[in-house]
């Protein structure tokens, strides 16, 4: 019964009930703020309008309200929140650990199956085995299993100048957040740019390293991964693309290049997947990456 | 003057230097000011590229020189270029290498015969990329810049103003928060009656006849006045509009109406603080006119009216505060404060750059407008209707599309954007040659990718991002900048709609 109903819509209710709980007079007094919250709803990770509406100063009475609101547009931190004796309210705390939950979520979670058939991307997995394990040896995540190997060198088309890979990494949320706009903004840069490309695939339970693995198999010129990045408390759906000149097992890490923060309020995913597409072209002239690379 | 002349161009260091020149012909003196402008990497090394100008260096500054005319209605163009040609020697600067700036003429000389034509021709002659600039709203707010007061308001609470008073007007810009919230002219200027040291009036401007009709005063060249008379005019001509400026006066009253140039401000904002810069800022410095002979050493009323102002300013609930500039604020404001870079993921055709003196209509693309698309269709349709009846449908680029909104936008929404966008176009403009569009959002590239991808082999493409323009503005956009951004220049008339002023 608990699985049916969203985090943030519970939330919601409950705050519902302790407002008509409240004494009227009591509502009363507590001016404008107060009743803001109960009008507009929380912002969510839903992913709905309301995450883009102004960020609302809690703080009741404040002597310079334009000065708090400009603070609190300059930040996706929990300022302005205002408080109730030495505690947080209700609601900040019911967000706080709401927002939480959805982080752990993000990790445990698993990539639409519909997403990935849309794009018809095939999956192959890594030795990660579960969650669990994914998250106490990263070292699994950089290998795909032998059948995954077997599957990319039966379905892959080898040596392509421009291999997409998609892995759900620490945020499956973050895949199906992001992928339907990345991935199709990058194909029209791909193709913007002349550029032609291999086949790509999903890895589950993969890892930024795991495009070693994969440059040893495929032998790209360059290689992308769109992949999930730990969620926080500000984004449970935050997207990385990773980017590598010939990645081969012993890449360091300084030979990656990547833009970080693909979500609904940090990189624009349209745009970053119009920039990758260059990102890549530069690559190809330069024949390096990471920090070697001028862009 | 000249500093650091050496190791100021672009390409040797991975530092991103533009220089920028700024020329300002006023009603009484004309001056250019050279400067280098740094653009840096702001964004981290793991998010898109995103560069601002971070430093803002003054090269050269040229003495003030009185402005060359020909005759009371016409500037003489031969004299103002050779100043020039000398001033770009001293500050050994070629026209080529200028990559950015301004021209603008300002105050009474906006009314000569042929202002027009020599801004256009010092903006061509003066460097790849420098526009031409008129219009009081734009002066005011470059010198409010370049006497500091938008920096001011951002260190303070409530609003600053800055008032430049030259020779024929002054200009109020009223900055809050970094913001421009307002600007008002107003027939305010030390020329604008012209003594001896005789008191024989000389000359009196047309500009500032109805006011001296409304406050009672009879002026007329040849007649003699004592100091108190001009004291008093001074003193009126201030409190007008000083009282207009805190609040107290309305632009109703006849007096205060008949000072004040275009459209008056509604709402006045409250103003905390205030700092007058121009001609007459900088003789507030100085000693104090006694009589006749110290007040007309200029030959005008310029000396009195400064002091009448710093005496009369202390009078009310406003601090005034020293402007960083005084005469060199408008020119300092043109040449290092007028150009923006955009964002540096953007979509370009550099064939089609650069880009004068380009209109701007707006479209505000709304969440409902995504959602539905037969409005989205209207309200393109719409914009693009009201360009083809407001511009030239044969210019290439017509006007500049300024999308603002568009947040969230997801891949499906952007291509049905792109295709109506150039759809509607292409009906509206069928025989333009190159699509400008700007966005305030970080979308040009995946916009300018989506709309190229219609466009194929037909209009060329400028799409470009993070720059705010508002309806009725004009933009110039130049040539890219390490090959990813472009420096802006909004020419902004977002308070008043006095197009006859600003089409230059």
């Amino acid at each position: 019964m608990n699985r049916t109903i969203p985090l943030d819509q519970l939330v919601d209710k409950v705050m519902a009930e302790l407002q008509k709980k409240l004494p009227a007079a009591l509502q009363n007094a507590a001016s404008q703020p107060a009743a803001n919250v109960t009008e507009s709803r929380m912002p969510s990770e839903t992913g709905s309008a309301d995450d883009f509406g102004p960020p609302i100063s809690h703080v009741p009475n404040a002597k310079w309200a334009e000065g708090v609101e400009e603070l609190i547009a300059s930040t996706p931190a929990r300022i302005g929140v205002w408080r109730s004796g030495t505690r947080p309210l209700t609601r900040e705390m019911l967000k706080f650990r709401c927002d939480h939950a959805a982080a752990i979520d993000s990790v445990y979670g698993t990539v639409s199956q519909p997403l990935l058939d849309e794009f018809g991307l095939f999956t192959v997995d890594t030795y990660f085995e579960n969650i669990d394990n994914y998250l106490k040896r990263p070292d699994m995540g950089r290998i795909i299993r032998d059948d995954g190997v077997e599957r990319i060198r039966r379905s892959c088309r080898m040596k392509p100048q421009v291999q997409i890979v998609v892995s759900d990494g620490l945020s499956a949320n973050a895949v199906d957040a992001n992928l339907r706009d990345v991935y199709p903004s990058l194909l029209d840069s791909l193709s913007a740019h002349g550029l032609s490309l291999g086949t790509p695939f999903f890895v589950r339970g993969g890892r930024v390293a795991v495009m070693d693995h994969i440059g040893d198999i495929i032998e790209p010129e360059v290689l992308v991964l769109l992949i999930g990045e730990r969620p926080g408390l500000v984004s449970s759906r935050s997207m990385s693309a990773y980017m590598c000149y010939r990645p081969r097992k012993g890449t360091v890490e300084s030979d990656r290049t990547v833009i970080s923060n693909i979500h609904p309020r940090g990189t624009p995913s349209l745009e970053a997947g119009a920039h990758i597409g260059s990102v890549l072209k530069a690559m190809l002239e330069q024949k390096t990456s990471g920090v070697n690379l001028d862009i | 003057m000249v500093r650091d002349v050496q190791n100021r161009m672009t390409e040797r260091s991975d530092d991103r230097w533009i220089l920028s020149v700024g020329i300002d012909i006023g009603t009484s003196t004309t001056k250019m000011i050279v400067s280098r402008l740094r653009l840096m990497r702001t964004s981290s090394v793991l998010s898109l590229p995103r560069y601002d100008i971070v430093e803002r260096e003054l090269l050269y500054e040229s003495p003030i020189y009185s402005t060359p005319l020909k005759s009371a209605d016409e500037v003489d163009a031969d004299g103002i270029w050779q100043i020039l040609a000398r001033e770009y020697e001293h500050a050994a600067v070629r026209p080529e290498e200028l990559k950015s700036g301004a021209v603008i003429i300002t105050g009474e000389t906006a009314n000569k015969r042929n202002a027009k034509r020599i801004l256009h021709l010092l903006a061509e002659r003066s460097g790849d990329f420098v526009v031409a600039t008129a219009g009081a709203d734009l002066e005011g707010l470059l010198a409010g810049k370049g006497a500091g007061a938008e920096e001011r308001s951002l260190r303070i609470r409530g609003a600053v103003a800055n008032i430049d008073i030259g020779g024929g007007t002054a200009n109020a810009a009223i900055f809050q928060r970094g913001k421009p919230i307002g600007t008002v002219t107003f027939h305010v200027g030390g020329r604008l009656i012209q003594v001896d040291t005789g008191g024989a009036i000389t000359e009196v401007s047309p500009s500032i006849r109805r006011w001296l009709n409304a406050s009672g005063y009879r002026l007329e060249p040849g007649q003699r006045v004592s100091f108190e008379v001009l004291q008093q005019i001074c003193s009126a001509m201030s409190r007008n509009m000083l009282d207009y400026l805190a609040g107290y006066a309305s632009a109703d009253q006849e007096p205060v109406r008949a000072l004040l140039l275009g459209e008056p401000l509604s709402p006045m904002p409250p103003i905390e603080e205030w700092m007058v810069s121009g001609g007459i800022g900088r003789l507030m410095e100085e000693a104090k006119p006694n009589g006749l002979a110290d007040t007309a050493v200029h030959g005008d009323i310029g000396p009195l009216l400064a002091h009448t102002i710093k005496e009369l300013s202390s009078r009310y609930a406003i601090r005034l505060v020293k402007p960083d500039q005084t005469v060199r604020a408008t020119v300092i404001g043109a040449g290092m404060q007028s150009t923006e870079i955009s964002g540096a993921t953007v979509h370009l055709d550099e064939s089609a750059l650069p880009i004068r003196n380009l209109p701007v209509q707006k479209l505000e693309v709304t969440p409902h407008l995504l959602a539905h698309t037969e409005h989205l269709a209207q309200a393109v349709s719409q914009t693009m209707r009201t360009a083809a009846g407001l511009f030239d449908a044969e210019a290439s680029p017509p006007f500049a599309l300024a999308i603002s909104g568009l947040r969230p936008l997801t891949y499906a929404s952007l291509q049905r954007l792109s295709e109506t966008i150039y759809e509607s176009f292409i009906a509206y403009f069928p025989s333009s040659g190159v699509i400008v569009v700007v966005c305030e959002n970080d979308i040009a590239k995946a916009l300018g990718q989506a709309l190229a991808k219609r466009a194929g082999a037909g209009p060329k493409l400028v799409c470009i991002d993070q720059i705010k323009v508002e309806h009725g503005d004009y933009i110039d956009l130049g040539q890219p900048v390490a090959g990813s951004m472009i420096p802006v220049v909004v020419k902004t008339l977002a308070f008043h709609n006095r197009v006859e002023v600003t089409d230059v």
